[in-house]
């Protein structure tokens, strides 16, 4: 999943010299969080409704009145990223850097804007229940070949695959989680047990776990 | 006293011998009522027509149903869920779930109509069927076309569904639609098809604040289950007010169904028909159509939906199982052998997360009424 297939295309963005409370204004408005400052085509910073809150806080060690330009507290340099970087890249960034967005460049130009939000989005899209489907988790071996064994079988049953996760458990384990078109999953648990696979959901017997 | 609606064609919606949906548990309840002396004479209807379907369903979809039915090949039919491991393409089928839809659909017109109270339709309970989309064994949402006629008719309808799975289908087909609440208990979508039923699922536009969806932590237990469905049912149904009931039986919360993880007992089951009889007196006039759904035990459903008839009529719950139908019967029941109706004594090994479980069915409670609280002003 890439950068552009989550961004928010052509973001509003305002100048350097735009008053903090017009900037405080137009994200009420929009109902957003992070404003992109823009010089001419180029990036120069970024705003968020937190900068713009401290800033003009008594809590602030510097105080700004609500007519100063948001050049005075914009972050800058300004960390970005590229359409076709992938989100686990983006998202990469935005965690180790503490931030909640990146605006999206392509060569010098503002292109979009991604955050935190749109990340979590991505999640629900990545897990989510796009069409009725029972759920089945296996514990898998890190070894080649085990997931072809595991949705062979699954393609043997006439069952179609709606959505299929996979993360390491351990050392040379990986738990796969798939969402599967049938409600009998018990009927098709026995079947990988069968098989030799690690079934940990549905049990095939209650109260097994 | 209550109205049964039953027809013999309801056993043709067979979708095959390895199929879980199988037509033979409506057989055995009706042959275990016969045994337990009681004097069967259902009402017969006829099958829902192609325009009554197309209140709740797509043109295109029911046209793909009834060609797939009739041996013909129509374009897409994945597409609408059809040809799949859970529903195959079986002759007749689209004729054989009219058949079905049209006995529930007599049950909502008899209710109407002000020719029956209380309706116990002997089959049905299609709750996963879709717009346009079959799905989970179900061809057409004979629950919804009830509704719909209830609703034609100037009725508010609470629908609730008893079914370890999600009522996806019918909280789809009235998810803006302020005449209709819909209830559903269910095993957690986190675990059990179809995935859906989540607390923040509330309705839109009008209808928000009107589907209720309360997920219930695999291995749940009765007294859990019943405190989530007081919790939830009683405040709903004050505040809604409903004219009717209509109320899926499915059996598959029962803890030896082979297709979900809850673990009610033919007892449990026999406090919340009373409870819900109950609700439909207290709050819908005594109005109240009850249909059949899922349950896949054979050893369980029947027994379950025989005490069903038996609340719904009054009767008193016998003990033993009547040996001419153990013996008829004894190669679908298996091993060991049953002697009572109800279940026997500690019927399964003691939970181990009971606490756990019971902790966070009521935590969802508390949060789905939380959530919904405000619509409700």
């Amino acid at each position: 999943m890439l950068v552009r297939e989550i961004m928010h295309p052509d973001p509003v963005s305002i100048g350097p010299d735009t008053p903090i409370e017009r900037a405080a204004a137009i994200m009420r408005e929009g109902n957003i969080r992070h404003l992109p400052v823009v010089e001419g085509v180029r990036l120069v910073g970024v705003v968020t409704d937190r900068d713009l809150r401290l800033a003009t806080s008594s809590l602030s060690a510097r105080p700004c009145a609500p007519s100063a330009p948001v050049r005075e507290v914009m972050s800058h340099p300004v960390e970005t990223t590229h359409p076709l970087d992938p989100i686990e890249v983006a998202a990469r960034v935005m965690r180790e850097l503490k931030i909640g967005c990146l605006p999206v460049l392509d060569g010098s130009r503002l292109v979009g804007i991604v955050t935190g939000v749109d990340i979590l989005d991505a999640l629900l899209q990545l897990t989510g229940v796009e069409r009725p489907s029972g759920r089945i988790e296996v514990r898998l071996v890190d070894q080649p070949g085990e997931l072809a064994r595991l949705t062979a079988l699954l393609g043997e049953q006439k069952l179609n695959i709606h959505s299929i996760l996979s993360y390491p458990d351990g050392e040379h384990r990986g738990r796969t989680v798939l969402r599967v078109g049938t409600m009998d999953v018990r009927a098709l648990a026995e079947r990988l047990c069968d098989a030799g696979f690690e079934v940990l959901w549905p049990p095939v017997q209650p109260c097994r776990r | 006293m209550p109205k049964v609606v039953h027809h013999p064609a309801y056993g043709r919606y067979d979708l095959g011998p390895e199929h879980p949906f199988s037509p033979g548990r409506i057989d055995m309840v009706l042959d275990l009522l016969r045994e337990l002396g009681v004097a069967l004479e259902p009402v017969e209807a006829t099958p829902a027509t192609v325009e009554d379907l197309l209140g709740v369903h797509a043109e295109d979809y029911v046209r793909a149903v009834e060609a797939a039915s009739a041996g013909g090949t129509a374009a897409d039919l994945a597409s609408f869920g059809l040809g799949t491991a859970d529903n195959p393409i079986v002759p007749g089928m689209g004729e054989a779930a009219r058949w079905l839809a049209g006995g529930t659909l007599h049950g909502a017109r008899m209710i109407a109509a002000g020719d029956a109270e209380l309706v116990l339709q002997l089959g049905g309970g299609f709750h996963h069927a879709r717009h346009c989309l079959a799905s989970g064994f179900c061809l057409y949402n004979d629950l919804a076309l009830a509704i719909r006629h209830l609703v034609s008719r100037r009725k508010r309808v609470a629908y609730l569904d008893l079914d370890v799975h999600h009522g996806d289908g019918v909280q789809e087909i009235f998810y803006t639609d302020e005449d209709v609440l819909t209830l559903s208990f269910h095993e957690s979508g986190e675990y059990l098809f179809p995935g859906t039923g989540w607390p923040h699922e509330l309705g839109q536009g009008m209808g928000r604040g009107l589907k209720l969806n309360v997920p219930l932590e695999p291995f749940t237990e009765g007294d859990s289950y019943f405190n989530a469905l007081e919790k939830v049912s009683v405040p709903a149904l004050d505040f809604f007010r409903p004219d009717v009931l209509v109320v899926q039986c499915g059996a598959d919360a029962h803890h030896l169904d082979p297709l979900a993880d809850l673990m009610l007992t033919t007892q449990d089951f026999e406090r919340i028909f009373r409870f819900v009889l109950g609700l439909a007196e207290q709050y819908a006039g005594g109005r109240a159509l009850f249909t059949l759904g899922g349950g896949y035990s054979m050893r369980v459903t029947p027994r379950v939906w025989a005490i069903l008839y038996l609340v719904l009529h009054g009767l008193p719950i016998p003990e033993a199982l009547p040996a001419a139908w153990l013996e008829r019967w004894r190669d679908r029941l298996g091993s060991p052998s049953l002697a009572t109706l109800h279940d026997g004594a500690e019927p399964y090994p003691a939970v181990p997360r009971r606490g756990e479980i019971t902790r966070q069915n009521a935590m969802m409670v508390d949060r789905l009424l939380d959530a919904v609280a405000r619509y409700w002003l």
